[in-house]
């Protein structure tokens, strides 16, 4: 059995898969209590399937991009669980997990996760000589950046809100496609189904290189005054309490 | 009983294994020494770090001690306080490891730590010492001094603990960190700043000590401003002799916290007084603190005086054996000792 876990922004997805069914899977907006929410989560599912932790023999996280701090509560928790249990553990990127369900649409696909600062991490998939892939590496820029990289129609998925759904359509005008609400959703179902697979396919890897996707630096900035750098955007986005 | 523990919440990577809360059987620590071209801790560059090597220390710590998880009674981490997105790492790590191989998770706070690291003792040659040191003595009163902390605190008994006073500005090791920048020392600036003191002349300056009367908080802020003050006019006249600045600030300083710690044990029934913290490795505080108490004085070695799992272990120990009804497992950066 493979536990899924995933809390790379606001919205958390956690699921049991068997190789075949998904058997359970919770999503729900945790905001900035994925640490304290994802464990009753993970109980949850257990106790909904009454299932054992020790059949959970394949662990797979969502390594984003994403919030930093929200990325590595999953991973963290990922990691422990392997080396508790002794389970295979793989990471498979935020993005991918997004795209994946649109994959039977045959339109070229470009999942959203807000980064903070009015931008996004996106990439950019497509179906090429019948092979679904992603066709970009892993961005962050602003909505404007993004669709200047984009020419032909392009489905847009993940996190968008009405403000950003507003501007890709005044950039964009009808090539901007976008999929339904419930559709668009990070489901840990499906990164399940993609952490099977690879599973199936690649040998483990050390747990120790599972490791977020960041895309992006971290901002350093040290002053006489402030010991302490400030926090970066992702933090400020996630509404993460200050430092005592 | 026999607890695996783990510290993150700052910029030390620590995994212990810890027996009864007394005997260390392993203890390894990472240090970032990446902050120190940055001169302070960049939170998020510490969680990123944490992340890197928390398995890999947690797997050493097992090989250390001889001991697989099978034989681990109970797997604790730091809840708080501290900085959020280290602390995330390791309690979502410890409570993965803990719900997959069937243990109970014990949530600590690190300023319990900080007062429990008295507690532990090491091995001998790899066996524990036929006459171990005795505990410590309770009721005591307890300095927790660190780049973080500065807290005084009465210890009525085991987990029970009132607070005296704390730092209103700077934590002593801030304090510390930003004199030893002003001086173009590095980071972190408390080593460095006890190792410089030794060559100068603490007298050499007189600075001024916060007048909070007969409380027993804490302010550096003044302090500070007053070192810098005087480093930039002794600029002006030439060159800064740095060694007679740094004996001065340490002087300083330890005297406020050596005279309210003493002050504390005075007015209080108290058998023991217990340091903790990073700062508490300093010797001329230690000294001074010694010279003034007429009690006997407790100190961890230096290494389990500044972060580390070990302490976690024995403050978990504690935990669960006055537990109360309920094993805290939420994360918290603001938590307090009392
Ligand atoms: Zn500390």
């Amino acid at each position: 059995m493979l536990l899924a876990l995933d809390t790379s922004t606001d919205w958390a997805s956690v699921a049991l898969f068997d190789g075949r069914d998904v058997l359970a899977e919770e999503t729900w907006r945790a905001q900035r209590r994925h640490g304290d929410e994802l464990f009753p989560a993970i109980e949850r599912l257990l106790a909904s399937t009454r299932s054992a932790l020790s059949s959970v023999t394949r662990v797979a996280v969502a390594t984003g991009p994403g919030s930093f701090t929200g990325l590595r509560v999953a991973i963290a928790a990922g990691q422990g669980i392997a080396r508790g249990s002794g389970a295979a553990l793989v990471g498979i990127s935020t993005l991918d997990v997004l795209a994946y369900p649109h994959a039977p649409s045959k339109q070229r696909t470009c999942p959203l996760v807000p980064a903070g600062r009015d931008q996004y991490y996106a990439a950019f998939y497509q179906e090429r000589n019948r092979k679904w892939q992603r066709r970009s590496p892993f961005i962050v820029a602003s909505l404007a950046e993004i669709c200047r990289q984009i020419g032909a129609h392009t489905l847009f998925v993940g996190e968008i809100d009405a403000d950003a759904e507003g501007t890709l359509r005044d950039l964009l005008g009808p090539k901007a496609l976008f999929a339904s609400p419930a559709s668009r959703m990070r489901r840990a179902g499906y990164l399940a189904e993609l952490g099977w697979r690879e599973l199936e396919t690649r040998a483990q890897v050390k747990m120790g290189e599972i490791e977020p996707l960041y895309v992006r630096q971290p901002s350093i900035r040290v002053s006489f005054d402030q010991p302490f750098a400030p926090p970066p955007a992702d933090e400020r986005a996630l509404g993460l309490p200050k430092r005592s | 009983m026999r607890i695996l523990a783990i510290e993150t919440s700052c910029d030390e990577t620590g995994v212990a294994i810890v027996e009864d809360g007394r005997r260390i059987r392993s203890n390894v620590v990472a240090s970032q020494l990446v902050h120190q071209d940055t001169g302070g801790i960049v939170p998020e560059v510490a969680a990123r770090e944490h992340l890197r090597v928390l398995d890999a220390l947690t797997e050493k710590a097992l090989r250390d001690a001889g001991r697989d998880l099978t034989e681990i009674d109970a797997v604790a981490a730091t809840v708080g306080p501290g900085l959020i997105g280290c602390l995330l790492v390791g309690a979502n790590y410890g409570r993965g490891l803990a719900l997959a191989a069937g243990l109970p998770f014990v949530g600590v706070n690190h300023l319990e730590g900080h007062v429990y690291a008295n507690w532990l003792y090491e091995l001998e040659g790899g066996e524990p010492p036929s006459d171990p040191p005795p505990e410590p003595l309770i009721p005591a009163v307890v300095l927790v001094v660190s780049g973080a902390h500065s807290d005084l605190v009465l210890m009525e008994a085991h987990r029970r603990f009132r607070a005296l006073g704390r730092t209103i500005d700077d934590a002593a090791g801030e304090a510390f960190d930003k004199v030893a920048r002003l001086l173009g020392l590095g980071f972190p600036g408390g080593p460095i700043v006890e190792r410089i003191a030794k060559e100068g002349d603490p007298n050499a300056f007189p600075l001024p000590k916060a007048a909070l009367a007969d409380r027993y908080d804490f302010s550096f802020s003044g302090l500070k401003t007053a070192v810098l003050r005087l480093v930039r006019e002794l600029e002006k006249k030439g060159t800064v002799p740095i060694a007679d600045v740094a004996a001065s600030f340490q002087k300083a300083i330890t005297e406020m916290l050596a005279e309210k710690t003493a002050r504390a044990a005075a007015e209080h029934a108290v058998e023991t007084v217990l340091l903790g913290g990073g700062v508490a490795a300093n010797l001329a505080l230690r000294e001074e603190i010694a010279r003034r108490i007429g009690h006997p004085l407790r100190v961890p070695r230096p290494g389990l005086c500044t972060d580390n799992g070990a302490m976690i272990g024995a403050a978990a120990f504690y935990v669960l054996r006055h537990r109360g009804t309920e094993i805290p497992v939420a994360v918290r950066s603001d938590m307090k000792l009392a």
